[in-house]
């Protein structure tokens, strides 16, 4: 763990936000989305983000994903250069919460979407696509349409489409939000697997605290809106990590320290919320 | 008679069952309830009369079959790329649309006049009128359909790089097709009608032409021809665009 931040220290990151804000509106009525937030995101480490609902996770996801202009203040950094407006679109492999699937398109068709807009061929893309099925555990689905899989299915179609995008920075938006318990849990060790083995760089957001210690090297916490950076918490479990790893006594004080702190942010969300 | 209530669900399902019952319970109805020829003729004598005419019946549905294919595709084609025009850009539906909504309420009767007197009794007046009518749904339908692209699905596309033609082609239009295919079923029946009326304009060959015709004679069996040789003509058009959909915008929007 210790050389890995030097290295940090030493290379460029590979994702680094300085002083980030958004505001939403004009003069009395004007809201502050996100304000003030510095990270820094090293090359293959898996950062992961928690903070209250509401407190402007999306609206910086949104801005790191090319896709909404922070405010002059400050400026996203990408691999060592200052992105302008819109010049992170196509550089990112970005997943929303929603799996987004297109109806009409088959399973095989909706993985290799990403590939069809970066103009390769049909063929050349499906041949790609249909190497990772097995992986994914999607072998027999191909000619499947989207409806008629199940949540946790789809979202492997939806992660799939984004890893063959293929990015080495790639932002995941609560992907297991909508799946039970169990799925969920499946799909995280999975996840770590994939990760293992294709070494990307991941921000994940999330608003599950366990979720985010298992699978992240660093978790991110964000104060209630207007959002910043709340504090950044190494965790240095041992990896490759199962399941029996969120019943070990160091993952519960980790647990308890951040479960303390969001707890105080979401407290103060329903404060400004019964106030207001 | 005998059967499953499945086996007879099964042969009621079948839309060729439908007009065999339509057909016995005129043949049954008629004697059985003693009504006038002048209010519905056996159908045994509608038949014969149709027999009769069916030079002229054959004739008549191509014209007006024609008339209308012409005139829906016509109009389809332009409203879809209208409707293609005022979903991206905005100072054309501005300008065009209330125009548009204004003209719908004209009555196709005061307009058909018109089309006569710009086009004279050929095909291309039917065809214009048929156009006219098509037009508005298929436009309205289009537009409406591609105003339900997914934000989050463009927001997608658009961090892969996706250009302003791939996010038409492979996302707003498919998203957008269900809703076309509304349009055109609808446009369909109002080009079939279109075509009639504007035959009653004055032309010789035709359904609408006969059915003018024989409603001058009081023919009253050729008129009930003339009503089931549209309904089928109607339902073979609407039944070809409906399969069409089965096969190819099968998909819901989610």
């Amino acid at each position: 763990m210790l050389d890995k931040r030097a290295e940090g220290a030493s290379g460029p990151a590979h994702l680094q936000l300085v002083n980030v804000w958004k505001r939403f509106g004009e003069g009395e009525r004007q809201t502050v989305a996100v304000r003030n937030v510095d990270l820094a995101i090293q090359p293959g480490e898996f950062v992961t983000l928690i903070g209250p609902s509401g407190c402007g996770k999306s609206t910086l996801f949104n801005m790191i994903a090319g896709l909404l202009p922070p405010d002059p203040d400050g400026s996203v950094v990408f691999k060592g250069q200052p992105q302008q407006d819109g010049a992170l679109l196509g550089k990112i492999a970005f997943m929303p919460q929603r799996d987004l699937l297109f109806p009409w398109r088959t399973v095989l068709d909706n993985a290799t979407l990403a590939l069809e807009v970066e103009g390769m061929s049909k063929k050349a893309a499906r041949q790609k696509a249909e190497a990772l099925f097995p992986e994914f555990g999607l072998k027999g689905f191909e000619k499947h349409y989207p409806q008629q899989l199940s949540g946790g299915m789809r979202q492997r179609v939806a992660l799939m489409r984004t890893f063959l995008f293929e990015r080495d920075l790639i932002l995941l938006d609560e992907p297991f939000g909508a799946l039970d318990a169990l799925t969920r849990s499946m799909m995280q060790r999975w996840l770590l697997d994939i990760w293992a083995k294709h070494k990307r760089t991941v921000l994940f957001i999330t608003h599950d605290i366990d979720e985010a210690i298992f699978l992240g090297d660093k978790v991110v916490v964000m104060t209630a809106r207007p959002g910043t950076i709340k504090c950044e918490e190494t965790i240095t479990l041992p990896r490759p990590r199962d399941a029996s790893v969120v019943t070990t006594q160091e993952f519960m004080a980790i647990k308890r320290k951040l479960l303390a702190i969001v707890e105080e942010e979401s407290m103060k969300t329903f404060a400004a919320a019964g106030a207001a | 008679m005998s059967g499953s209530p499945n086996a007879l669900r099964r042969v009621l399902a079948n839309p060729f069952a439908a007009i065999v019952i339509v057909a016995l319970a005129w043949w049954i109805a008629v004697p059985l309830f003693k009504i006038e020829p002048r209010f519905l003729p056996p159908i045994s004598v509608v038949f014969a009369d149709g027999m009769s005419v069916w030079r002229d019946l054959a004739a008549g549905l191509w014209r007006t079959l024609l008339e209308t294919v012409l005139g829906f595709l016509a109009g389809a084609i332009l409203g879809i790329a209208f409707g293609v025009g005022f979903a991206y850009l905005r100072f054309l539906e501005r300008a065009f649309f209330p125009i548009f909504v204004a003209l719908q309420t004209v009555p196709v009767i005061a307009f058909g006049a018109i089309v006569v007197i710009w086009f004279g009794n050929t095909i291309m007046a039917k065809v214009v009128i048929a156009l006219y009518l098509a037009f508005f749904p298929v436009a309205v339908n289009t537009l409406r359909g591609l105003e339900t692209t997914d934000p989050q699905r463009i927001a997608l596309m658009k961090s892969f790089g996706a250009s302003g033609l791939q996010l038409f082609l492979k996302l707003a239009l498919p998203t957008a097709l269900p809703s076309i295919m509304i349009g055109l079923k609808l446009g369909i029946s109002l080009s079939l009608a279109g075509a009639i009326v504007g035959e009653w304009f004055g032309d010789t060959v035709g359904l609408g032409v006969m059915l003018l015709q024989s409603l001058y004679f009081e023919q009253i069996p050729r008129v009930w021809v003339l009503i089931v040789a549209c309904g089928a003509l109607g339902t073979v058009l609407y039944g070809f665009l409906a399969l069409i959909e089965r096969r190819f915008v099968w998909w819901r929007p989610d």
